[in-house]
């Protein structure tokens, strides 16, 4: 009988360690995960620039002046015009490059045409090849379509090489139903309207998931941008801010955050469909 | 241990047999394709031969009128093309120029590298060109055959329909199709291409460019310039990409898993902060460290009031406190990602296979090891070759990190550049442009070499239909 209740003292206080250690451990990655963009967000509200003036991690005085300068200095550091060009690029690179993987993805799922095998396998191989390994061809190309200097040519880039990652929304495509297709082609329906009534709503995931993954790129490459775009006034957001040294901090700092936001937003409406998206595309090959 | 190297083996053993059995079966395949084109020779009537010579003819005398004039018009359209660049283009692939520019006597001169990019563009071009080709020689016999028995032919506004229903596949794949052909596919053959070139160095236009074969392999492997630093930047990026793939994995899984617990409340709250990393653009992140362990930053402030001198934890002294703080931080930008993954795969997980280990009285650490564990690992694997990929051509972190550090006994790069890194320095900053393309061919084996093994080895490819 005592030892019965001994057992389950034991086995309790086992439970009520292992708990402990559990949200111990969650303390401590919360930390590491919040430290860097709490250090950040301080940073941004110091009152002067340079990294050299802080105490630490925490700045001597806080102020808004880096967001003050960041939009009324725009003499070397144009922001607001940065900024713009990034949104301009990303949200026009966003619109096509997801358009042209879906209808990618959906082909290569729902037909079965004569090369089907061979541009799967080719697709593959040529995703192995290092990713800017033809960059200086892509600057070359440029230099020859008269798109250097031009948003349109990296809006051209990142859309034209987006169907290479079609894989992830293969594997969701492939997870509807046939029977739904069948279905409707027997109504009499063409693949085109298959595709836009019926297909389209039922992948809500997969597309916010193609959306999110083709702005967030642009959004935050640097090396196109850096190579194509030779004027200060198209730079993106990410070149310049590549351009701020040690004695900026707080205008970097606040500018990452201005930059940061939007995405984090979006991320946090979006995660549902993302962890649906991403799971999807995972567990099929 | 020794089934799986008898695994690898057998697959490199069977590697030659495949690759025979492929050339074997050339022959028979030709004969196949062929098949067709010489049913539509010897049967097609002279209308058929009318569109074998000029594109669209055959359609005109069957008064398909609009099909007609638009394969006309894409044959002239093609013919201009060809005669005013795309013929010289494509000489200019083979020569590479002849004629050396003199800014002195006023003599303009090829521009090698130019004429290689066009060469290759006009080479896609044909290509195109040759599939239209064909495409309107099918069409019309198509349309003789079914005059011959006697039924309606196709026509083109039905045809053009098809293009929404039966042949969607075909319309919506063109502009896809266009697009990587001219952003990836022309790239990277050109980059194939220049790794056989002498381009780059003094070598670059308006000098001359010319092929050279394999020279450019042999420097990077017995060159005393480039070997050594090759050698040593392979190692450490093979190490690199093990350690890193293999750290990010297990947090991230190990993250998801402990917020999977049953004891966690509030899971939405914890998984916040690793989200809040994962959203948060990978240069802004990569500064920001870069800031934090600089000679200035944060860390530094603490060690100097404590009582002690500023380290370079990247300065160009460091090595190993560099590696670690790069294992670091890239483990800080890729584990929420896999996290978010493995949650999404644990979602899907089958709750009746643990009631079943339950009711045998398995413990949780077994259930963990036999049930999660596998399942797991199975959904993850295509994702590991592609981190494992990822990492090992992860420019982002050390270009960031130590920008601009350039180390002793290397040769333009320094003690944790990676192989793309030392890539970019070599051909973007020092023009050094075939040996760039050499290396990344290399790195492209290297890095297909690996994920095919992994992936024999992976069980999703051993036993695809256990978990479905």
């Amino acid at each position: 009988m005592n030892k019965a209740k001994a057992k389950v003292v034991k086995s309790k206080s086992k439970k009520v360690l292992n708990v402990l250690i559990t949200y111990c451990i969650l303390i401590v990655v919360a930390f590491i995960f919040f430290f860097p963009c709490l250090w950040l967000i301080l940073a941004s509200f110091s009152k002067s620039g340079s990294i050299y003036s802080f105490d630490g991690f925490f700045p001597k005085e806080y102020g808004i002046d880096a967001f003050k300068t960041l939009f009324t200095d725009t003499v070397m550091y144009n922001y607001p015009k940065w900024f713009l060009n990034t949104l301009f690029i990303s949200v026009m690179s966003c619109i096509f490059g997801t358009l042209l993987t879906i209808l990618t993805a959906y082909c290569m799922s729902r037909f079965r045409f004569k090369s089907r095998k061979k541009l799967m396998k080719a697709t593959l191989v040529l995703g192995m090849f290092p990713s800017f390994m033809g960059t200086i061809a892509v600057y070359l190309l440029m230099t020859q379509f008269n798109l250097i200097n031009q948003q349109w040519g990296l809006i051209l880039i990142y859309s034209g090489t987006a169907p290479m990652g079609y894989m992830v929304q293969k594997g969701f495509f492939d997870t509807i139903p046939y029977s739904i297709d069948e279905a409707a082609r027997i109504d009499g329906a063409s693949n085109f309207t298959v595709f836009v009534k019926f297909i389209l709503p039922l992948s809500k995931p997969i597309l916010v998931y193609t959306a999110l993954t083709s702005f967030t790129w642009p959004w935050s490459d640097f090396i196109l941008p850096k190579m194509l775009l030779q004027n200060r006034d198209l730079w993106t957001v990410a070149v310049g801010l590549m351009s701020l040294g040690e004695t900026e901090f707080a205008r970097f700092a606040a500018g990452s955050i201005i930059i940061a936001i939007p995405i984090i937003i979006l991320y946090f409406c979006l995660v549902k469909y993302m962890i649906n998206g991403m799971s999807a595309g995972a567990v099929k090959e | 241990m020794t089934k799986v190297l008898n695994k690898v083996k057998s697959f490199f053993v069977g590697i030659p047999t495949k690759v025979k059995n492929y050339f074997k079966s050339i022959p028979d395949r030709l004969k196949k394709k062929f098949a067709g084109a010489k049913e539509i020779i010897t049967q097609g009537n002279s209308k058929v031969g009318a569109s074998i010579c000029c594109m669209g003819l055959g359609q005109l005398l069957y008064k398909q009128w609009t099909k007609g004039s638009m394969f006309i018009l894409l044959q002239v359209a093609f013919i201009l093309y060809f005669v005013f660049t795309g013929g010289a283009d494509l000489f200019g692939l083979f020569t590479l120029g002849q004629v050396k520019g003199d800014a002195w006597f006023g003599i303009a001169g090829d521009n090698s590298v130019v004429m290689m990019l066009m060469g290759i563009f006009a080479v896609i071009m044909i290509m195109f060109y040759i599939a239209i080709y064909i495409v309107n020689v099918k069409d019309v016999y198509a349309t003789q055959c079914a005059e011959d028995t006697l039924k309606e032919p196709l026509s083109f506004k039905s045809q053009a329909a098809s293009l929404l229903d039966k042949n969607f596949h075909k319309t919506a794949l063109t502009l896809p199709i266009i697009g990587v052909c001219i952003f990836s596919i022309l790239p990277i053959v050109f980059m194939i291409l220049i790794a056989f070139t002498n381009y780059g160095g003094t070598t670059v236009p308006p000098e001359l460019v010319d092929w050279v074969g394999f020279e450019n392999f042999g420097k990077i492997l017995t060159l005393g310039q480039f070997a050594p630093t090759f050698f040593k930047i392979f190692g450490w990026n093979l190490m690199w990409a093990v350690l890193s793939t293999a750290i990010n994995f297990f947090a991230g899984i190990g993250l998801a898993l402990l917020l999977n617990k049953a004891c966690v409340k509030c899971k939405a709250i914890w998984r916040a902060f690793p989200i809040l990393a994962y959203a948060i653009p990978g240069f802004i992140t990569l500064l920001g460290f870069k800031f934090m362990f600089s000679y200035g930053g944060p860390i530094n402030y603490y060690i100097q009031q404590g009582g002690g001198d500023a380290i370079g934890f990247l300065a160009v002294n460091s090595k190993w406190t560099a590696r670690l703080i790069g294992l670091g931080v890239n483990a800080w930008i890729s584990v929420p990602s896999i996290m978010l993954l493995a949650t999404g795969i644990l979602s899907n997980l089958n709750n009746d296979l643990y009631e079943a280990a339950r009711v045998d009285g398995a413990s949780a650490w077994r259930q963990f090891i036999k049930i999660t564990l596998p399942y797991v690992l199975f959904a993850t694997t295509p994702v590991l070759i592609t981190q494992f990929i990822n990492n090992f051509n992860n420019f982002g972190i050390f270009y960031f990190l130590r920008d601009g550090v350039i180390s002793d006994s290397y040769f333009l790069a320094n003690n944790t550049d990676l192989l793309i890194n030392w890539l970019y320095r070599i051909s973007i900053d020092n023009n050094y442009y075939s040996i760039g393309a050499a290396i990344s061919l290399i790195i492209f084996i290297v890095t297909s070499i690996i994920s095919l093994t992994v992936y024999i080895l992976s069980p999703s490819y051993k036993q695809e239909e256990t978990f479905r």
